[in-house]
């Protein structure tokens, strides 16, 4: 947030990396996603068939590794500041954001003037970011439910058959994009609504003071 | 004795011009589609000449457009003369059966009191209007179902229809048609039940199971689920409110039609037809722009194909529409659409999943620009940014209840 | 006084109960009822106009093709398409093929068995057979296989699909030699049927359920292998229509020739016309659009028609234009024991009328029309040469019959399954025609097949003829959406129940004053209902 110094200690260079697979990782599968859902130019269906398969490998593993490794890796506590602690703690619910919840919703509905006490993530924040590794695993399980070498495994065809149907499943996982697409714009709005200090240190690694 | 029978079939299929050895070479073509080996060619061949005594069976229409029987008259081996006179011995066949009125009722009634009985069900079970919207004879189509179903040894539902109602069954389904398992399940009637899909269902299918039921029938009828690869489907049925689990042979449902498809490599390869009659057309190129519903729609006709193998709707320049699918219609339309609209309530009309999509996204992005207006005219954005809180609310209602903090 | 009940009339499409008063041996009184109600017509609202092409044609799985083309032409007329050179050929050639299909199934496997046994085919003498075969002209197979294989089928004892009908009626009079002819050809146009569905599949993709005539034309792209094995196929189905069908029904016609004397039915005759020109005019339709009562022509219009739902169970509006036509399905009883008494409604069929007339359409009804207009000095084919037209036709078959010169003859039983017949070689000879027609516009390059819509609103009706009757579908589209529809189907003409002023159907029309020799075993009733191909 605006005032407060963005350190390295807030997002370690492993956490960068993955962060940057994650970006590339996501704009590949969407522009491959919606050329395979309608293919707007020609010759490139095979191409954007390999590149969805291979981003989703790729974040699947990433996801993975990015939740193994807040178990190990330590992030600052705070903002603006340089102490830290296992990465896992900062990144679940904290004792900072305990009933904070419904005063973050009223500040940014501008229903209260303050900014309210947080964690280094608000309770907005914490929400999405944990929501986001159920929404990706579930994502590359819509995925591979409308995939033929895999639709037909017992897994995979009991949520076809629970959803009714691969059209509705195909129907699904279009609509999960979209979620991806507006929490993107969300987060990146967010993030960046005081100043770019937050991309500085996420993208280039680079340390503000504000 | 099996010697002399098996004699005299080949006798009958010599006078017919059909020599054993294409005889054979039918035989283990059913083989093939059921998926049992080549050695299973002179069993399958027993079972066909059994000479002696054919197996009944009953061909029923149900709210039936009788295009499965149209489909039937296309078999392309056997022919469908040959299954009439010497494979089955259908005592009942709506279209082509010889009694009319009370000696065709006379005939279902008479084979269902000897039972043993193949039934073949076109159609779907109407429900509709407290089941008066299918009447045959002042009885009830429902009833009729259950009567020749109750003592069936097996059943074939063919057709869309049949498996799950089809297009009958499509929103708002004004007749209440349900599919053949759906019923019986409603009556609780164990008769196993093989689903067939399409609309229509392919003859070849339908004779495949034909030839695979008189195999076991042979041994023990009761084996026919058990003894028959099959794979099963499950859906919520929205007139009787049950989830209902269907059994089709895996040989028809168990790759997609993509799968299968000779226009699969235009697809790799992005060559798109996007307009009807066009060059592309000609040059045999996908038909997934135009709505293709092959990649989500299980069924073997690129295999199997249509009319004694000549063609399938692909091949003939039309995008498969999923009539294999379940609640095919609903599912699959607008069927020129790369993705089925959706039915919100009764009064909202169909949607396109893109549509909805679209004014989310673009809602989403005109809220991010009007609360960072906000934001800047609240005077939040500055070097120092918003002011913080010293104090969560919460802690500070309770001081001032309590009188402090923890 | 006897109740005579046939349900179901079977070797039809679908559910028909038929129910007739006899009296000293005659049909007194007579009701039709379709006993099946779906809702097609509501199950299309609310989706796009292509999906009713794909839809609405599975209202009838013997006549899709008709079906798909009267949807396919309300949707170009409500949105304004005319659909390219291309497009009307290769419709005209798998319309062709359906008619094809549709008559040599009808006669062979629908309604022969009303006239011919197998049973008694068996005392057949073999070499009179071929006798007779080579007397009437006809086609001659291996008849002592044909024999032989009946022989095994019989003594089997299991009579599969001709078990339990009454093969002793008197009314089975053929020679038995005749009865092997025909059953030979029986087996043999089950070969047929499926060859002309071979066409209908090259073109359509499968049969039934055709996929490309799609709005604004085809979606299918002739190629060269494709048309030779298009019109090969064709050559195959004509040479049956000319040395089987045709030569048949002459050789039984002389023994069924009362048949000629009832079963005429109202006398009222619509074509909507079918197998369209380049013009594009109904009116000038290989097979013209046109009505005919009493023989006299009169032109007609969509507009004419309307249903009438008194004695149909639905309570939605009656005597409407289906372009403002309703369907609420509402199911009260069957009961004809004392009608017209409190419950008369007895059909899920409407009442449909044109002119306010009870109307039949079909075969007999297009060459009536076709007849009339040629007579009238109108030139059918364009100039086309080698066509045998329905005058031509009709002529030389009632000079065959010895009533030259009296068409009014072919108003009854045996008009109507002669000139379904009759409609099969002229629409044959056609087929070659357009084949012809659309190679040479190929090899000129530059033809089209499909037309895009301009715009998504606006209402239209595709008027057409399938091989059983006449065939309209009205609807209207909203921003791409269809918030109308509605469909009169063949048969719904024919067999049509009483309107609001009583006045029977077709069907129920032609059995008044027929003789039923024996009313436990009605088979007058059923050749008269399965002479319109319900």
């Amino acid at each position: 947030m605006a005032g407060s110094a963005h350190y390295r200690e807030a997002h370690p260079l492993v956490f960068v990396i993955t962060h940057w697979i994650n970006l590339i990782c996501m704009i590949m599968l969407a522009f491959s996603g919606f050329y395979i859902h309608y293919p707007f130019f020609d010759g490139f269906m095979g191409v954007a068939r390999g590149m969805h398969f291979v981003a989703m490998y790729v974040i699947l593993i990433n996801l993975t590794f990015r939740i193994i490794a807040a178990f190990f890796v330590k992030t600052a506590v705070d903002l603006g500041s340089r102490e830290v602690d296992t990465d896992i703690k900062n990144w679940l619910p904290q004792e900072k954001n305990r009933h904070q919840f419904f005063e973050t919703v009223k500040y940014y509905l501008f229903l209260r003037k303050e900014a309210v006490i947080s964690a280094k993530y608000g309770s907005l924040q914490k929400i999405a970011y944990l929501a986001t590794v159920p929404l990706t695993y579930l994502m590359a399980y819509t995925g591979f439910a409308i995939y033929g070498p895999t639709m037909n495994w017992g897994f995979f065809a009991g949520g076809v058959d629970m959803v009714g149907g691969p059209m509705n499943m195909r129907i699904i996982h279009y609509f999960m994009m979209w979620v991806f697409i507006v929490f993107t714009m969300i987060h990146a709005y967010l993030a960046n609504v005081y100043n770019f200090s937050p991309s500085k240190i996420i993208f280039a690694w680079k340390e503000t003071e504000h | 004795m099996a010697q002399e029978a098996h004699g005299a079939i080949y006798d009958l299929l010599a006078v017919r011009g059909v020599s054993r050895r294409d005889f054979l070479k039918y035989c283990s073509y059913v083989a093939a589609m059921l998926g049992l080996s080549e050695a299973a060619a002179p069993q399958i061949a027993a079972a066909v000449e059994k000479g002696a005594k054919l197996k009944p069976a009953l061909w029923i229409n149900g709210g039936s457009c009788t295009g499965c029987t149209e489909s039937m008259a296309q078999v392309d081996s056997p022919d469908v003369a040959t299954v009439v006179l010497e494979i089955l011995s259908i005592n009942a066949f709506e279209t082509i059966m010889a009694a009319a009125g009370h000696d065709a009722e006379k005939n279902i009634a008479d084979t269902v009191a000897a039972g043993g009985y193949l039934l073949i069900y076109e159609g779907s079970v109407m429900t509709g209007e407290d089941g008066n919207t299918l009447l045959v004879n002042g009885h009830k189509g429902t009833d009729i179902l259950e009567e020749v179903a109750a003592g069936a040894d097996a059943i074939l539902a063919v057709g869309a229809c049949a498996v799950d109602g089809g297009w009958v069954y499509a929103h708002p389904n004004p007749a209440k048609a349900i599919g053949v398992q759906s019923f019986l399940d409603t009556v609780n009637i164990k008769t196993p039940v093989v689903n067939l899909p399409c609309c229509p269902t392919s003859p070849e299918w339908i004779v495949a199971m034909v030839v695979q039921w008189l195999l076991v029938a042979e041994d023990d009828p009761a084996t026919f689920l058990a003894k028959t690869k099959l794979r099963t489907r499950t859906y919520r049925d929205t007139v009787t409110g049950r989830d209902v689990t269907l059994n089709y042979p895996e040989y028809v449902i168990g790759s997609t039609i993509h799968d299968n498809c000779p226009r699969r490599g235009h697809f790799e390869n992005g060559h798109f037809v996007t307009e009807f009659g066009s060059e592309e057309e000609a040059k045999g190129y996908c038909l997934y722009k135009v709505g293709c519903k092959g990649p989500q729609t299980f069924t073997q006709c690129p295999i199997t194909r249509w009319n004694r193998s000549v063609s399938w709707c692909v091949q003939s320049g039309a995008p498969c529409i999923g009539c294999g699918g379940l609640n095919w219609v609903d599912n699959n339309t607008p069927f020129f659409k790369r993705l089925s609209s959706m039915q919100m309530g009764d009064t909202l009309g169909n949607v396109q999943p893109g549509s909805v999509a679209a004014v989310v996204g673009g809602v989403a992005a005109a809220a991010l620009v009007a609360h960072g207006l906000g934001m800047k005219a609240a005077g939040r954005i500055g070097p120092d940014g918003p002011p913080v809180e010293t104090a969560k609310a919460y802690d500070r209602k309770r001081m001032a209840k309590k009188g402090g903090d923890k | 006084m006897a109740r005579v009940v046939v349900d179901p009339l079977t070797r039809i499409e679908g559910h028909l109960r038929v129910e007739c008063e006899v009296q000293d041996n005659k049909i007194v009184d007579a009701w039709v009822a379709g006993t099946l109600y779906r809702g097609m017509e509501t199950i299309l609202l609310d989706r796009s106009p292509e999906d009713a092409f794909y839809v609405s044609q599975r209202i009838c799985g013997v006549c899709p093709i008709s079906h798909s083309h009267a949807s396919a032409q309300a949707t170009e007329d409500a949105l304004g398409i005319t659909i390219p050179e291309g497009g009307r050929l290769v419709r005209n050639l798998l319309e062709a093929a359906q008619y094809l299909h549709s008559h040599i199934l009808w006669f062979y496997h629908l309604t022969a068995l009303d006239y011919v046994s197998p049973i008694n085919a068996l005392s057949a003498n073999i070499a009179d057979t071929y006798a007779l075969a080579e007397a009437a002209g006809t086609r001659v197979n291996d008849f002592g296989a044909v024999a032989a294989r009946l022989t095994a089928f019989a003594e089997n004892g299991q009579l599969s699909i001709l078990t339990g009908h009454y093969w002793d009626h008197p009314g089975y009079a053929l020679p038995p030699e005749l009865d092997l002819i025909a059953t030979s050809h029986y087996l043999e146009a089950l070969e047929m049927q499926a060859v002309a569905n071979e066409i209908v599949a090259i073109i359509a993709g499968k049969f039934s359920h055709p996929m490309t005539s799609v709005p604004g034309g085809t979606a299918f792209v002739p190629t060269v292998e494709k048309l030779d094995d298009i019109l090969f196929r064709f050559i195959r189905v004509k040479e049956f229509i000319d040395t089987a069908l045709i030569p048949d029904t002459l050789a039984i016609a002389p023994f069924i020739l009362d048949a000629t004397t009832y079963g005429a039915g109202t006398g009222n005759f619509l074509s909507w016309g079918v197998f369209e020109k380049s013009s594009r005019v109904a009116e000038e339709r290989y097979l013209p659009r046109g009505f005919a009562q009493g023989l006299a022509a009169e032109t007609v219009s969509p507009d004419d028609v309307t249903e009438d739902v008194a004695h149909a169970w639905y309570s939605s509006g009656t005597g409407l234009n289906p372009a403002q036509g309703e369907t609420v399905a509402k199911f009260t009883e069957y009961n004809m024991d004392d009608f017209p008494g409190e419950s008369d409604k007895y059909s899920w069929g409407k009442a449909v009328r044109c002119k306010g007339l009870s109307t039949e359409s079909g075969p007999l009804a297009r060459m009536v029309v076709a007849y009339l207009a040629e007579k009238g000095g109108q030139d059918l084919t364009g100039g086309a040469t080698g066509v045998r037209t329905p005058a031509a036709l009709i002529d030389s078959t009632l000079e065959a019959l010895g009533v030259a010169g009296k068409p009014e003859v072919l108003v009854s039983l045996l008009g109507r399954v002669a000139a379904r017949n009759l409609e099969a070689a002229y629409v044959a000879d056609l087929a070659l025609v357009w084949i012809n027609e659309l190679i040479e516009a190929l090899r000129g390059g530059d033809v089209k097949f499909w037309e895009a819509a301009e715009t998504n609103n606006g209402s239209g009706v595709g008027a057409w003829e399938a091989p059983r009757g006449s065939v309209a579908h009205w609807i209207g589209v909203k921003g791409g959406k269809i918030d109308h529809y509605q469909i009169v189907a063949p048969t719904t003409w024919n067999t049509a129940p009483r309107d609001d002023n009583g006045v029977r159907g077709p069907l129920e029309e032609a059995l008044i004053g027929a003789p039923v020799a024996d009313p436990e075993r009605p088979l007058e009733v059923l050749r008269i209902g399965h002479s319109f191909d319900p």
